[in-house]
């Protein structure tokens, strides 16, 4: 009797599960209906515009914030002093609609836009900018500090609610570059000490990030998602949609699916086989997915070791870590010959399957304005044959005929250390290349593909002879100028260069009147460093970008800078306003919910039958022992 | 008497353990990590500091003492279960909290799944054992094969490729849909998300569960005490319920312990194939993003985890065998 029991007490709960798939498929097809009506009456404005990503979001304090995804979130929820312009990407009116600048070059006017307010609905005046930059300028804070040039700011003040006046030591056009510091609300964090600022988390679960620009953070599940609401009273106008969200992924394999699920909308890809994949399914017509390939704004770069300890210009830090650098390698003719022999075009094509462009300088070409492009006689090409010449007329020849040419000076074989990313995926393909053409112009190179950490170690050490790593600049040249200044040594220089005429040039440039006379100065800078070669620029990867085309419309129309921008706007908030449902286009996202139904409902089956099996045997079971 | 000071000798090692393995986590992310981590993390992260704002992080993240200082309170920390604040993923947020909200979510999948592989492993490993070369033993057999040799992550994505890019019975992957539902739907949203994270965990532990089930069936089945009871006339299912599964079950449960480990591991994988937001997925993003707080603490709670677990068996066996107890 007892297994009787326990047979029906199987089959019992097997009913019971397959009632509950059927009561939850009815929740679920009965909201599905709620979702799409309330859908269809939004028609083509509203809707959540979400992005997928797999870099993570850590803090929305826009002084502590380093991260692309960061920067994503505060360049919606925040303004700056100027925006960037859209084709250009110089300054232009914004909160700041316009400014002046006294003859002397030393005294900055700004107007600032009457009636904006702060998202929650205080008025956003010229004092709440002051206070912000001297917040950044008393307690050095953030990343941006230097865009407010603490060594010559002399005042920043606003005399009235419209009115902002920036005056320093000595001429310069650094107030209009634009100084990459978003404005903050006095209101809510005036009485901030140093420390409690810089440890502001500005976002809690409840409490929405105040600022002034087109969207607002309002929630954020912390290594998982993060949600901006429009805002309807932005100055520039109410955007399209009512949310943008952005959903973290762990690879960009299970991105790109989710992409094609109709599960995100849109995502910046780091994978060139995805993006080549998805490319191609796009234009057979079998998805609705739209590629796109943005604006070159990082570059890859191979650097040598310049510490030179014996130099009279020598860093102090180059002296006090003088490191293990080849001397041959402080041979400007040495470093002539590699650039020669290496084919940036080829890397373009085979390390990054095209989407690039061959390096040059050290300003990317997305800086349309201060990019400095070398004339045709200055640019280095791939030579071999002149590569070997330089070398040979430089007096190195291949004096133990082992194949590899000797230091005239020293006597030993041309073998160089060159450390590799074991992070990056392109770091090692990347070395095997150089290697094999420095091989044909008789340099031995030794590879080691290290982690980050190792790096940086033999970085900071002036333990290498060369190495393989990147940059991101920002739109305006100063930063990734001042890391080829002797002071960076030790810090952010890549090479311990240095040299006294490059470090005058780079104060003359934060001094610039103009923004004329500045780019004169920045493409001489990059035109010294393009011929002394302390780095080569090997390539600049361009941003491959994809989007749901059949849902969402307002982007292709709207990229910046111009000509080859982002989809999705990095540094503007432009494409955020003009992005809209395409008209008949349902709001709520694609998905699937009938897969756990069918497993819950086959479990289900399946017990009810063991369960009746078990009955029926257990009672021939009996029988048979009786 | 035999029972306490067998019970205090555990113990005892279990202490000693832990502290052996604190010492060499502590060697691991602060001794042996080449490179200023600083530096490191500053340069991959493209943060542009000056000197001075870098030499301030390094005194915030506690680096700017000595190392024997630096140990003591490191100790002093993991001991008392305070793994201090994040440095990297979320500045200022205490990483215990950040760890309890992500363990909710892997400890669903572990429990649940791990439970599931067991029942399912041990049920069939008797069935196959008692009716070997059955046709339920022969099935059973070649795809426990198949499953214990395949990694989690491969199964993983082959689920991927059917069931979610293909059927679309099921969501590529995260804990729920982007835009969230409410009431009843959030909960099956949710299932729905966990539900082939949960299929992968299982079916790859399922296979060792039964091979190792049972062999030791099998073995045991082979004594002389069982041939004994058949001779006395015991009946066969009495037999098996009685004399044979308690004493194969021991192998099993040695196994439940030591695959804690592993399935902890297996996590890590699986999270990151269905980018499930877990502690898997936590100690993953730390290690990425270099966050060394959150790292120490997901080493330092896995490692405890697998030693409790281990402690556990040790106890259910001394339970189940007196013998151990007395040794």
């Amino acid at each position: 009797m007892r297994t009787v029991r326990k047979g029906l007490l199987v089959s019992l709960s097997g009913l019971i599960i397959v009632l509950l798939a059927a009561g939850t498929a009815w929740a679920q097809s009965a909201s599905a209906k709620a979702s799409a009506s309330a859908s269809a009456s939004a028609g083509d404005s509203g809707g959540t515009f979400i992005e997928g990503t797999i870099n993570n979001m850590s803090t929305v304090n826009p002084w502590k914030a380093i991260e692309s995804p960061e920067y994503e979130v505060l360049a919606l929820n925040f303004d700056l002093l100027e925006n960037f312009d859209k084709s250009t990407l110089q300054a232009a009116p914004g909160v700041a609609t316009s400014w002046t600048q006294s003859p002397d070059g030393m005294t900055w006017t700004f107007d600032i836009r009457p009636g904006m307010t702060w998202q929650d609905g205080q008025p956003f005046t010229a004092k709440d900018i002051a206070w912000t930059y001297n917040k950044t300028l008393d307690c050095k804070l953030g990343n941006s500090l230097d865009y407010l040039v603490p060594e010559f700011t002399k005042s920043i003040t606003a005399p009235s609610d419209t009115q902002l006046v920036w005056t320093t030591k000595v001429p310069t056009s650094a107030p209009i570059r634009p100084p990459w510091v978003y404005i903050a609300p006095e209101h809510i964090y005036g009485n901030d000490t140093c420390d409690e600022i810089s440890k502001e988390p500005f976002f809690t679960e409840g409490h929405p990030m105040v600022g002034s620009g087109p969207f607002q953070l309002t929630d954020w599940v912390k290594g998982q998602s993060w949600t901006m609401t429009a805002n309807p009273n932005y100055w520039g106008g109410a955007p399209h949609i009512s949310q943008f969200k952005v959903v973290l992924y762990d690879n960009s394999e299970a991105m790109v699916n989710a992409l094609k699920a109709g599960e995100i909308d849109y995502t910046n890809l780091g994978s060139v086989d995805l993006f080549n994949q998805l490319q191609s399914e796009s234009q057979s017509g079998s998805t609705n997915i739209t590629t796109h390939v943005g604006p070159a704004v990082t570059f890859g770069q191979m650097s040598f070791n310049m510490c030179d300890p014996t130099s009279p210009d020598a860093a102090a830090y180059c002296k006090n870590n003088p490191g293990t650098g080849n001397p041959a390698l402080r041979d400007p003719a040495v470093r002539t010959a590699i650039s020669w022999a290496i084919d940036r075009q080829t890397i373009v094509d085979k390390v990054l399957a095209g989407y690039g462009e061959p390096g040059t300088t050290i300003v990317p070409p997305f800086s349309s304005f201060y990019h400095y492009n070398p004339t045709p006689d200055e640019t280095i090409g791939f030579d071999i044959n002149k590569a070997k010449q330089i070398l040979a007329d430089a007096g190195y020849k291949d004096t133990d005929g082992n194949g590899i040419l000797n230091d005239p000076k020293t006597g030993q074989d041309l073998n160089f250390r060159f450390i590799l990313r074991a992070e990056s995926d392109i770091g090692a393909r990347l070395g095997q290349y150089i290697s094999g053409w420095l091989k044909q112009i008789g340099i031995a190179t030794t590879s080691e593909v290290v982690s980050d950490g190792k790096l940086s170690q033999a970085w900071l050490s002036n333990d290498y002879d060369m190495y393989i790593w990147g940059w991101g600049p920002d739109p305006d040249p100063d930063f990734i100028l001042s890391t080829f200044t002797s002071g960076q040594c030790g810090t952010w220089s890549d090479t311990c260069y240095s040299n006294p005429q490059y470090d005058k040039l780079y104060k003359e440039q934060q001094t610039a009147a103009t923004p004329q006379d500045r780019q004169a100065i920045v493409f001489k800078m990059q035109d010294i460093l393009y011929k002394d070669i302390p780095e080569i620029v090997l390539y600049y990867d361009k941003s491959l970008e994809a989007y749901n085309s059949q849902k969402w419309t307002g982007l292709e129309d709207n990229t910046s800078p111009q000509p080859d921008g982002f989809l999705w706007n990095q540094y503007t908030p432009y494409s955020a306003l003009t992005v809209q449902l395409r008209s008949g286009a349902s709001a709520s996202s694609g998905g699937t919910t009938s897969g756990l139904l069918i497993i819950v409902g086959i479990l289900g089956a399946i017990v009810v039958i063991v369960g009746i099996v078990m009955v029926a045997r257990r009672g021939k079971s009996e029988e048979d022992l009786a | 008497m035999g029972t306490a000071k067998y019970l205090l000798g555990k113990l005892g090692q279990l202490f000693i353990t832990l502290i052996l393995v604190l010492s060499l986590a502590f060697l691991l992310f602060r001794v042996w990590q080449p490179g200023d981590p600083v530096a490191t993390w500053a340069k991959a992260s493209g943060a542009k500091l000056n000197a001075e704002q870098l030499d301030q992080i390094r005194h915030e993240w506690g680096l700017d003492v000595p190392l024997p200082r630096q140990y003591v309170s490191y100790m002093g920390q993991m001991l008392t279960f305070n793994f201090g604040t994040s440095t990297i993923l979320n500045p200022q947020e205490s990483v215990s909290s950040m760890f309890w909200s992500r363990m909710a979510k892997s400890a669903i999948l572990i429990v649940t799944s791990t439970f599931a592989a067991i029942a399912i492993g041990v049920l069939l490993g008797i069935y196959g054992g008692w009716k070997r070369q059955g046709k339920v033993d022969q099935a059973s057999m070649s795809s426990s094969m198949i499953l214990y040799a395949m990694p989690e992550f491969v199964l993983g994505m082959i689920f991927i490729l059917i069931f979610a890019a293909t059927l679309h019975w099921f969501p590529v992957s995260l804990y729920e849909s982007p835009i969230p539902k409410t009431g009843l739907s959030h909960w099956t949203d949710v299932i729905n998300h966990m539900a082939l994270p949960w299929l992968t965990l299982t079916l790859a532990y399922v296979g060792e569960f039964y091979l190792v089930m049972r062999s030791s069936l099998l073995d045991v089945l082979g004594e002389e005490y069982i041939a004994l009871a058949r001779a006395k006339g015991v009946r066969e299912k009495y037999v098996l319920r009685k004399h044979a599964v308690p004493n194969a079950l021991l192998p099993t449960i040695t196994l439940v312990a030591l695959s804690f480990g592993f399935i902890l591991s297996g996590v890590i994988t699986v999270e990151l194939v269905f980018s499930y937001p877990g502690v898997g997925k936590l100690s993953v993003d730390a290690l990425r993003q270099r966050d060394f707080a959150v790292l120490q603490a997901t080493f330092v709670i896995s490692v405890i985890a697998v030693l409790l677990a281990n402690f556990i068996a040790d106890l259910t066996y001394a339970y189940l065998d007196p013998r151990v107890r007395r040794a």
